[in-house]
């Protein structure tokens, strides 16, 4: 983590700090100390690492679904845009419409659990991860595929070595954002229709006009968002610097 | 000789442009064929039908053998692939040592493109292209980004495997002296849409020294045929100007 990174984190802290205590409304910002003790409290109950672990849970499925459904269509779409073009409403419409109205559609049809935020949470990101991908397969070095067929290079080569290497960097990218959204949404998502994790600690949370518990939660989620992305971001580094720091396949 | 590949009738068009008109030739097994003409006339056009990569609007081409090997204009290799993994893309089963040795790059697999110079990408271009085992080799512009040190060291190792391999080349440059260095026949392309407009066998041996006597005449000779060619076009273009 760099010195400027932390110094920024420092200095988000101390403005909150400030903040409440200028307002002295517990009920809108909760000190540091009180927001604090009460992710002490939270850390030394087996109902948070349960939920924590739930979340975490969902969010990986989330971010296979993402991966596994995204990069393909993404490919496909880039390939044929006959195709792309007749699955853009479609693609239009799961990209604009809101969380909360799956939830008529999710709750009827797939009951409260885990299931639902994870269909929900998959729609939110697909589209993006669908695009990015599309775009990637669009911009692809023509000359590239031209070289390969004049070489009569089979189909699964040409795939692995010119369409993998080039999407390469936008998988990564997708990843990152998708990670980044990813306990956002999941979060929302079990908040609204879900029966453990993160998010229903937070409707608790609020139910119960807990505002520190709030405040703790949503910490413990930025940290998530934050740790994760930076995880994937320094596996990422560590794969190419064993690989001589070069961009390459696997 | 053998003919390998007839052309006949060529003639290609983009919309209502129309690029290359009435393009028949033939070329033998074996032989070094250079289309000298200027830039924009069609020649990179002409290369990309016989690699399969564009279909003639007119005429045909028959007796194009299996394995094209295609030395691009841009090197064109993979970034993110090693040269190894480059050659082996092309072709699996060639062996990269042998291929890097005889383009004086020995040493040189693990290297990424970026970390080679133009002239060394533009090698492994033609190694790749001679990993295929090729029966033709197409050329387009190959020397044209090299400086004059690197683009005779190239030709001359083409010409080696050519010694060895006996393998048909097909060249297109705008080049006088790459032309004469390397082909057997030159094939002038003149006009708009362009057309073959003669051609001149070179007869020297395939050692040549661009500044031996023969070599410098044959030169004059080429580029005497390109100017009172361009001022007969001129002429004929005034001439029709005059009458419109």
């Amino acid at each position: 983590m760099s010195r400027g990174f932390l110094l920024g984190g420092g200095a988000v802290l101390l403005g909150w700090e400030i903040v409440a205590r200028v307002l002295r409304v517990p009920l809108i910002l909760p000190s540091l100390l009180e927001t604090g003790s009460r992710l002490l409290e939270y850390l030394q109950t087996p109902l948070f690492w349960f939920a924590l672990a739930r979340s975490a849970g969902e969010v990986g499925l989330v971010l296979l679904l993402v991966l596994f459904l995204g990069l393909p269509l993404g490919v496909l779409f880039g390939v044929r845009p006959g195709i792309f073009a007749f699955c853009r409403p479609l693609l239009g419409i799961v990209q604009a419409v809101p969380v909360i109205s799956w939830l008529g559609v999710v709750i009827f049809s797939l009951g409260i659990g885990w299931r639902g935020p994870v269909f929900i949470s998959t729609l939110s990101l697909l589209p993006m991860a669908i695009l990015t991908t599309a775009s990637g397969v669009r911009s692809l070095d023509g000359t590239l595929l031209e070289m390969a067929r004049v070489y009569r290079v089979p189909r699964i080569r040409r795939m692995r070595w010119i369409y993998g290497g080039a999407l390469l960097p936008f998988g990564e990218a997708v990843m990152e954002v998708a990670l980044g959204n990813a306990w956002k949404v999941v979060l929302v998502t079990e908040y609204l229709c879900g029966d453990a994790g993160l998010g229903v600690l937070l409707a608790w949370a609020r139910q119960g006009v807990d505002t520190p518990g709030i405040y703790a939660l949503s910490g413990v989620a930025v940290f998530l968002g934050i740790f994760s992305e930076r995880l994937f971001r320094g596996l990422g580094r560590i794969f190419r610097l064993s690989r001589g720091g070069r961009p390459c396949l696997p | 000789m053998s003919s390998l590949i007839r052309v006949a009738n060529l003639g290609v068009r983009f919309g209502e442009h129309r690029v290359l008109e009435g393009w028949s030739m033939k070329i033998r097994f074996g032989e070094r064929v250079v289309l000298l003409g200027e830039s924009g006339c069609g020649k990179t056009t002409f290369l990309k039908i016989l690699g399969g990569l564009q279909k003639p609007s007119e005429g045909d081409v028959t007796g194009m053998p299996s394995r094209v090997g295609f030395v691009f204009q841009g090197s064109r290799l993979i970034p993110w692939a090693t040269v190894e993994k480059n050659l082996r893309f092309a072709n699996p089963a060639c062996s990269v040592e042998d291929l890097l040795e005889r383009v004086h790059l020995s040493g040189w697999e693990h290297a990424y493109p970026r970390e080679l110079s133009g002239g060394m990408q533009q090698r492994v271009n033609l190694a790749r292209a001679l990993g295929v085992e090729p029966e033709l080799l197409l050329l387009d512009e190959a020397f044209g980004s090299l400086d004059l040190r690197h683009k005779f060291s190239i030709m001359h190792d083409l010409l080696e495997f050519w010694k060895r391999r006996r393998c048909t080349i097909l060249m297109v440059t705008h080049d006088i002296t790459e032309a004469l260095f390397l082909g057997d026949r030159i094939l002038f392309l003149r006009g708009s849409p362009s057309r073959i407009a003669g051609e001149m066998e070179v007869g020297l041996p395939p050692d040549r020294s661009p500044w031996s006597p023969d070599f410098l005449e044959r030169r004059g000779t080429i580029i005497r045929r390109l100017l009172e060619s361009s001022e007969d076009q001129e002429s004929k273009s005034r001439d029709c100007r005059k009458s419109s």
